[in-house]
């Protein structure tokens, strides 16, 4: 009986309380917060490989790159700058969760034509955010003169990656990579036609508007003679723009140049000087 | 006296709570915009569609809340630089107002919008700053409709604007409301 009263009593008092306390906190139940981590990446690359963020729908971005030549070239090639080679392309936003592109590249006379698409989303109950990336290139600097059986097929190469990233905290995120490339044409001697490797990477803010990137590639199935690619890069958001500077031991931007045929050597000051520019329309 | 009346008595007691302060009028989907465009650049602006407001309309207590992701631009990219460097949304998720409605006589309330002083404090970026305005209030059929803009500064709020694009983004930052409150 006596604890029927208490409980009465705390009722009631709960009422009047109800009353005085601010009306602010019946409003917290009506909104449900979305959790979604914003922004893992300023950019849509860390370096060179692909981050999990992706292009808004109907969003165009029109993307300029350049790796210079090796910067052990010296002052008779300005560290490698009198040897520019150019990556031209653009990304469409179809909508926020798949993306298209193409680009060309001088390197190989590449055309490269991908598809990027979100598998899953980092939030309160999801750790991770998932993307697939595909992209197909083809080789148009292969000549009939030197391979006289070449056959359209020959040129292309197939790239399939999945791209794993976490927010750990608002100034570091993680990204790792495992990676598939086939190749139509490759020498046995130097390379294997199928190549399984596995990246890593991430970024540190240093500031709201500036970060420190870095990339590396496993490669599983490379014979010695090329190199793993390990990549150091700057983000600089300049309002609405990411300017990205880096240094790599892999001078091609595709991603089957970029894992399986870096021949830089850092220990030799054999890398190259870079950028990526993007604008967004 | 047994468990099932004891129960029943707790229960009536909370309904009668509920009766006695259940004639807010509040809404989940008011409207506020910004604007902080300058011109002959970019626009600037975005509209929150689910803000939520409840009103008192004894007292002319007001509250109203909105998160802050709750904000869209036209540009996707803004609205991500808007979340993660302007208003830090995962640091400082909700905007917030309490404040009260002067002189407000619910009974007295037409199509016709009047004038109200409301002033109260606005908490947004960790910040909470007293601010007064006079709002246009209405009723339209059982709904309350108030309305009106202010301005706020973002200095006042600790957001930074970097000196970059400061000429791009005014100082000024105006701030639309329109709630329609039902019972």
């Amino acid at each position: 009986m006596k604890r029927f009263f208490v409980t009465a009593v705390c009722f009631l008092g709960m009422a009047t309380a109800h009353a005085q306390e601010d009306l602010l906190s019946e409003l917290d139940s009506t909104q449900v917060a979305d959790t979604y981590a914003t922004a893992p990446f300023k950019a849509l690359q860390i370096v060179t490989l692909q981050t999990t963020k992706m292009a808004a729908k109907n969003e165009f971005y029109f993307v300029v790159s350049h790796r210079f030549g090796s910067v052990e070239d010296g002052i008779s090639e300005f560290f490698g700058l009198d040897q520019a080679t150019t990556k031209i392309g653009g990304i469409y936003g179809i909508t926020d969760w798949l993306s298209v592109s193409a680009s060309r590249h001088t390197l190989s006379k590449v055309y490269e034509t991908g598809v990027k698409y979100r598998l899953a989303r980092q939030s309160a109950d999801f750790p991770v955010d998932i993307v697939g990336y595909n992209t197909i290139d083809i080789n148009s600097a292969l000549e009939e003169d030197d391979y006289p059986k070449l056959e359209f097929a020959d040129r292309m190469s197939y790239i399939t990656q999945l791209l794993v990233s976490r927010k750990v905290t608002d100034r570091l995120s993680l990204e790792i990579v495992p990676s598939y490339i086939h190749k139509n044409l490759y020498n046995p001697e130097l390379e294997n036609d199928n190549q399984f490797s596995l990246g890593a990477g991430g970024r540190m803010k240093l500031t709201k508007r500036l970060s420190l990137n870095m990339e590396y590639m496993y490669n599983f199935d490379k014979p010695d003679f090329y190199v793993n690619p390990l990549s150091v890069g700057l983000d600089i958001e300049t309002g609405g723009h990411v300017f990205q500077l880096l240094f790599t031991n892999s001078q091609s931007m595709t991603e089957s140049g970029y894992v399986t045929n870096g021949t830089g050597d850092w220990g030799k000051g054999d890398f190259f000087f870079g950028f990526n520019l993007y604008r967004v329309f | 006296m047994n468990r099932y009346l004891e129960i029943m008595i707790c229960i009536a007691c909370l309904l009668l709570s509920a009766v006695i302060y259940g004639q807010k009028y509040s809404t989940r989907s008011g409207n506020l915009k910004f604007e902080a465009s300058m011109p002959s650049f970019e626009e600037v602006a975005a509209e929150n569609k689910t803000a939520s407001a409840v009103l008192e309309p004894t007292k002319g207590d007001l509250a109203v809340l909105a998160l802050m992701k709750g904000f869209r631009f036209k540009v996707a990219l803004m609205e991500e630089h808007f979340n993660e460097n302007y208003v830090e949304s995962d640091k400082y998720p909700k905007a917030t107002f309490t404040g009260k409605v002067e002189g407000l006589d619910v009974s007295k309330l037409t199509s016709e919008p009047k004038t109200y002083p409301i002033s109260g404090d606005l908490t947004l970026h960790g910040k909470t700053k007293k601010i007064t305005d006079n709002a246009k209030i209405s009723k339209n059929g059982d709904k309350i409709v108030i309305v009106g803009t202010f301005t706020v500064k973002p200095a006042e709020f600790n957001i930074e604007i970097p000196k970059l694009v400061s000429g791009k983004i005014s100082d000024k930052v105006e701030i639309t409301y329109n709630l329609a409150l039902a019972k």
